[in-house]
């Protein structure tokens, strides 16, 4: 008996032994490439993306530079399938970082995906209801039964949810048609689909479509874009996302930069939905730094619970989602701090006014 | 060991209760072996399934457990959305089936009866039933939107050939001698058609028919998945794009049930109405 106790201890140490050294031989070796999906691509399916400091960093190759002299590569994935597509994706371990709409993200997040939100990717902005040009419609109720085109899944879907629930619609008083949004655009033009919520203005120049309705600026109706890091990669790599998060939020910089507005928007139309023409009059209203804020202030925050209770109230998700735990601002807070930008983008109260 | 005494007692009480009922089952699981065969398959799918999920071999976003497939599939039969999608795609399967076996018959009887319309149609048709249906869709959505129009015409192209084919081949194949006689009788044209064509024909027509509303059903689907608002195709988009794949699945099981079960009723139809023309035939006698 005793014999069996003396050699149950050396083995009970040789397993303390080997727990406490696991650590030490796993660690920090660096991966290969760092993998990062847009929740969307451009016309016909083209590598591009538009409208966010993501975009711009991926148009500059600032990631490309940043790890050039660790030999890690940058691999983008531009998803034709929108945001449904990158929760599979990320699912599937095929991405470490992707930009996501709030409604694919809560959708995914209510599934038992983990990542963590670390930076903003834009707010704000207007939203326009746009019909066909030879359209009889004056207001909404006009359309009941009609076809509405909504990539469904996306955010899209969920602004259209809210835009119809304060004229006093639902879904189903409509014929939804789920297209991708570079369809959408094709299918008013068309008169394939009797409305939908996109920008216009390419469309108007062309003479195909017509604008019904524009809300021009309302922070409770307008949703945040996000950026996220997937949990497996960030605890092996925390060193690396600040890095990532650091690259991008410089472009952030960049792109807030009123010197750079034309280029900026040039250089963002050529994923070739969104025209020049589009970002051009759609932006105009705004400052870009209003638009491009990567901050996850009060209102960001507040933008992300409203949204997961609007997915719930809509019934677009099974299970709820907590958003305790979910928004890191370590990352950002680092990266504001080392470039010295902790006061360049202003900071929003919950309604979306300027904190004073 | 002394255990074992009491066992051994009751042993042959045993044996004359099991015996006929041993019996009972054998002769059952002769009687439903074949069938029984046919199960193993599906339920060892069914284990594969259960244990992929168990091991998390996939993730469990895009591999739901087989219960929350269950589940769903009441859920949407009790609020209805199931029975009113099956509705919207079985009226589209309607009404393909309907222009599509109208078109077939049409061009199976002219190409059959006619050598001329033989001459100028059959040609351009076989290279028309060459070219699958999915084939045609970008060109029929130039044409007729992504409306209605197009997953009817798309669905009744897929009816036009088997319909058409068999019809063609049914007149085809008409024994030579019935024709013949006909033409003792000096029947008329339309004589011809009603007396001999038609019901020597029927059973390949009905058979075209038959094969005519499963390639529409198998089309549907597809079609479905395309733009559209309401079907089942539609809520197999619907439940990936929220992440919901057990809608995926209820959609899958609700085709191949829907299928089995037009398969089979055809089938029986068509049995029946080889029947009913075998008496006719023994009453002629």
């Amino acid at each position: 008996m005793k014999n069996t106790a003396k050699k149950l201890s050396w083995l009970l140490g040789a397993l303390a032994l080997l727990q406490l050294t696991a650590p030490v031989a796993q660690a920090e070796e660096k991966p290969k490439e760092i993998r990062i999906a847009f929740s969307g691509a451009g016309a016909g399916g083209r590598p591009l993306a538009g409208g966010s400091s993501l975009a711009t960093a991926h148009l500059r190759g600032a990631l490309e530079e940043e790890f050039k002299k660790d030999g890690i590569k940058i691999k983008w994935y531009f998803n034709v399938g929108a945001g449904p597509a990158t929760n599979e994706q990320f699912a599937n371990k095929l991405i470490d970082f992707a930009s996501h709409g709030d409604l694919p993200l809560i959708v995914g997040r209510s599934t038992g995906l983990r990542h963590k939100l670390i930076l903003g990717q834009g707010r704000f902005g207007e939203t326009t209801f746009v019909v066909p040009a030879n359209s009889e419609a004056k207001t909404l109720a006009d359309l009941k039964g009609k076809k509405i085109g909504v990539t469904k899944g996306t955010s899209g879907q969920l602004t259209l949810n809210r835009v119809l629930e304060r004229n006093g619609f639902t879904e189903r008083d409509f014929k939804l048609v789920s297209l991708d949004a570079a369809t959408i655009k094709a299918a008013l033009a068309t008169g394939d689909i009797d409305g939908a919520l996109t920008t216009p203005y390419d469309l108007i120049a062309r003479g195909v479509a017509k604008i019904l309705f524009k809300i021009d600026r309302d922070s409770t109706l307008t949703s945040v874009s996000n950026f996220w890091v997937g949990e497996e990669f960030e605890k092996k790599y925390p060193d690396l996302v600040q890095r990532v998060v650091t690259a991008i939020v410089k472009e952030a910089k960049w792109s807030s930069d009123e010197n750079n507005r034309t280029e900026l928007l040039k250089m963002w139309a050529r994923q070739g939905t969104t025209t020049y023409l589009d970002y051009a009059e759609s932006w105009k209203a705004y400052k870009l730094k209003e638009r491009v804020s990567p901050l996850l202030d009060e209102y960001y925050v507040n933008r992300i619970q409203k949204s997961i209770d609007e997915v719930k109230h809509f019934k677009l998700a099974r299970r709820d989602v907590d958003i305790n735990g979910w928004i890191e601002p370590k990352y950002l807070n680092v990266a504001l701090k080392e470039l010295k930008l902790e006061h360049y983008w202003d900071e929003y109260d919950k309604d979306g006014n300027i904190k004073k | 060991m002394t255990n074992a005494s009491p066992s051994l007692a009751h042993a042959p009480h045993h044996g004359r209760v099991l015996q006929p009922a041993s019996a009972f089952i054998s002769r059952a699981a002769a009687h439903v072996g074949t069938r029984a065969v046919g199960l193993l398959l599906p339920l060892a799918v069914l284990y594969l399934w259960q244990t992929a999920v168990d091991r998390e071999w996939v993730a469990i976003q895009l591999l739901p457990p087989a219960e929350l497939v269950w589940q769903s599939l009441r859920d949407l039969w009790q609020s209805g959305d199931l029975t009113s999608n099956l509705a919207v795609s079985l009226s589209r399967i309607g009404w393909s089936v309907l222009i599509g076996s109208a078109i077939g018959w049409l061009l199976g009887f002219l190409i059959g009866l006619s050598r001329t319309a033989r001459a100028y149609l059959y040609p351009s048709f076989e290279v028309f039933s060459q070219f699958p249906v999915i084939g045609w869709i970008p060109l029929l959505i130039i044409f007729l939107g992504i409306d209605e129009a197009l997953k009817i015409a798309a669905i009744s192209m897929a009816v036009i050939v088997p319909v058409t084919v068999a019809t063609f081949k049914g007149i085809e194949n008409i024994p030579t001698r019935l024709l013949e006689v006909a033409r003792v009788y000096c029947f008329t044209p339309r004589q011809l058609l009603l007396r001999v064509v038609l019901p020597a024909a029927l059973p390949s027509l009905f058979s075209g028919f038959r094969q005519g509303i499963m390639q529409a059903w198998l089309t549907l689907v597809f079609v479905e998945l395309l733009a559209s608002s309401e079907g089942i195709g539609y809520l197999m988009v619907w439940g990936r794009q929220l992440m919901q794949l057990d809608l995926v699945f209820v959609g899958l099981i609700v085709i191949g049930v829907v299928g089995l079960i037009l398969d089979l009723s055809l089938r029986r139809l068509e049995a029946c109405l080889q029947d009913w023309r075998h008496d006719n035939k023994q009453e002629q006698k």
